[in-house]
């Protein structure tokens, strides 16, 4: 049974901080993860995995406060290579990429910056919140998951494709058919036979995501750009962080508050993830804006929404590891390691056997949440100062940078030559006007679609009723259906009055 | 290109993508694990809504002749200084030195290949201050080797060089 966590834990966690080494361990790991973060290639769970070998001479909450640190650094680092210079450093930064590159390409990239780092900060907190308050009733959700719920989990982040089409359902579906497509690519998950590898041993493990974001992010945005004249920037006024004033702050709150309600529900189920819950938290803002017509044009809901969710999944998603000891992603399992290292088995009896570190835990991410606001204030002006170079050499830098990156991920030649193909199909795709969004979005939800439908059905003895006789999976499909309809309903009433 | 041009491309090429990928679904082999949906399943249901998708937006393309006006006063406006560099010849040149790059890494080893990668994209992108250049080239592998291997612990290539010297 997990025990109940109060406000009085919350309030003795704060207590923990006395020592001053958890406040070091909380400002070193957020600037190794915003370095981590800020390089493509270099995912949270990677730049974790180089600093657990250090932390085992540690006392053990210093030691997870500086692994969780790195990860709500790398999470918020993720976002600032995304708005600069369209390469997300991580997965889950790839919908701030849309707005917050619109902006910079504006000259409004001290805006997007600010705005990033605000929402960041809120949905950081919010989800340390949550974590501290919720952490019993919210591993009961995580619990309720089938597989049955997990395939309609991936039909619902499917059905916002409409949203990130840009206008044209039709292109979003043929954008998010291609990235289905080579999320198919390696080892059929149910019976191991090889799909669409050519007989090339490097693709047995598919293609990763992030090469794929990489190359149709950064890549394709290097082919465009270096047949197009000097960058179009807003010069010195782009140079400098602006953040949120209290008007901008009043209408972010909205689009903040629905990334932190999609982070929340994302965050405790195991394996869904940042990158699902940052473009659900994007197209439902948008849906719900008074101006949906600036996303994608350089929208700053747009860029609040997706960093609100990224961020508070960086909380959520210990929940089922603290709770039940399952670890939802990459990052919460090399925090698992660093439990384990230290004689600690996360899980219900956590709370019982070690509370000093649970609490200690949270309060070091609560120290992590401001450093990372800090440590954003004192780096993110340099960083604009870097993208305001001239444009040969930081075309010349972000390329190097790149295929730096994506070698560093696996040592592989292929996945560099791999990125590039990955760059040559984003540019194709900007000829025939192909959203990549959707592109994106199926890949990431290609493999929990297929495998959890297989494993319904596997379950249900081929009974496709099994997807609406279970609760969740059939109120997720409620959800998505009504979504879809709201969005076509809307799309068909704007179209009829352009006619008009 | 006029929107119902590109329609068109796009549902071609979206019908013969379709029509090889579900083929090639076709012909996979299930194991003796194999489920009642197969390893072909849904990958084929995935390829036929593809081809769906594909031929609806060549269907559009049969609209009305207003609709075609439509399309022309949809066209983006295209400014002179966008096809002033020769924007396709200039990403296939780009392409052609990232190639380039990827192949020789193996052979000459990061800090030498990051440097001329460099050099030659900045070269190619229209710096044309030598000395700039060169500097870039050959600090930019060091700082980038200390970077990723000695900071980050990531093994990079060190070519040949051993081998060629004899080590």
């Amino acid at each position: 049974m997990v025990r109940q966590v109060s406000m009085d834990s919350f309030l003795l966690s704060l207590s923990n901080l006395a020592s001053g080494w958890v406040i070091v361990a909380a400002f070193a790991g957020v600037l190794w993860g915003i370095l981590g973060g800020a390089l493509p290639g270099i995912s949270p769970s990677i730049a974790m995995a180089l600093l657990l070998p250090f932390t085992v001479g540690m006392d053990p909450t210093t030691a997870l406060v500086l692994l969780a640190s790195v990860y709500v650094g790398a999470e918020y680092g993720g976002s600032i290579p995304a708005i600069l210079i369209r390469t997300p450093g991580t997965n889950s930064a790839s919908a701030t990429v849309i707005d917050g590159y619109e902006m910079a390409k504006q000259g409004r990239a001290g805006e997007a910056l600010g705005i990033s780092l605000m929402s960041g900060l809120i949905g950081g907190l919010f989800g340390l919140l949550v974590l501290v308050l919720a952490t019993e009733s919210l591993a009961k959700v995580a619990l309720a998951f089938t597989p049955a719920a997990y395939f309609s989990l991936g039909i619902l982040g499917l059905s916002v494709i409409a949203g990130l089409a840009g206008g044209s359902m039709l292109r979003g579906v043929i954008a998010a058919s291609i990235g289905l497509m080579i999320a198919f690519i390696g080892s059929d998950p149910v019976s191991g036979v090889q799909r669409f590898t050519f007989g090339s041993a490097d693709l047995l493990d598919g293609v990763k995501p992030i090469l794929v974001m990489v190359g149709l992010f950064a890549v394709t945005e290097m082919l465009v750009q270096i047949g197009e004249p000097p960058w179009a920037r807003g010069g010195q006024s782009s140079t400098k962080l602006k953040l949120p004033d209290w008007a901008m702050s009043k209408r972010l709150f909205k689009p903040q508050a629905i990334g932190a309600v999609i982070g929340t529900i994302e965050g405790v189920t195991p394996g869904a993830g940042g990158t699902i819950a940052a473009f659900m938290a994007y197209s439902e803002a948008k849906r719900w804006s008074k101006h949906p017509e600036e996303f994608g044009k350089g929208s700053p809901e747009g860029v609040a929404a997706p960093e609100s969710a990224n961020n508070v999944v960086t909380a959520t998603a210990l929940v089922p590891l603290l709770s039940l000891g399952i670890p939802g992603s990459n990052s919460a399992a090399i925090l698992l390691g660093g439990f384990l290292i230290h004689g600690l088995q996360p899980g219900p009896m956590l709370f019982q056997k070690a509370p000093e570190v649970v609490y200690g835990l949270y309060g070091g991410l609560f120290i992590a949440n401001i450093a990372m606001l800090l440590i954003g204030l004192v780096i993110l002006g340099p960083c604009m100062w870097l993208v305001n170079r001239p444009k040969p050499y930081l075309i010349a830098f972000i390329l190097a940078l790149v295929m730096s990156g994506v070698f560093a991920i696996h040592q592989s030649i292929f996945e560099c030559g791999l990125v590039l193909a990955i760059g040559v199909l984003g540019y194709g795709m900007r000829l025939l006007r192909l959203p990549v969004l959707p592109l994106v979005l199926g890949l990431v939800l290609g493999y929990l679609v297929e495998s959890n439908y297989r494993r319904s059905l596997l379950i249900s003895g081929g009974e496709h009723s099994i997807f609406l006789t279970d609760p969740v999976s059939a109120l997720l499909l409620a959800i998505a259906l009504v979504l879809s309809v709201y969005t076509g309903w809307k799309e068909f009433g704007s179209r009829k009055k352009e006619s008009l | 290109m006029k929107d119902r041009t590109v329609d068109r491309i796009t549902g071609v090429l979206g019908v013969a993508m379709s029509s090889t990928y579900v083929l090639h679904a076709r012909s996979i082999e299930d194991s003796m694990l194999a489920d009642a949906v197969g390893a072909a399943g849904v990958p084929t249901g995935v390829g036929v809504m593809l081809a769906l998708a594909s031929l609806a937006l060549l269907l559009k393309t049969l609209r009305s002749a207003a609709d075609d006006l439509t399309d022309e006063t949809a066209e983006p406006e295209t400014d002179a200084s966008d096809v002033a560099r020769h924007p396709h010849a200039m990403a296939a040149g780009l392409l052609a030195i990232l190639a380039v790059y990827v192949a020789l890494l193996p052979v000459l080893g990061y800090v030498l290949s990051i440097g001329l990668l460099i050099g030659a994209v900045a070269w190619f992108a229209g710096a044309r201050q030598l000395l700039s250049v060169i500097a870039c080239m050959v600090l930019a592998g060091p700082l980038l080797w200390l970077l990723f291997d000695w900071a980050l612990e990531i093994r990079l290539p060190v070519g040949l060089w051993p081998q060629w010297l004899g080590k």
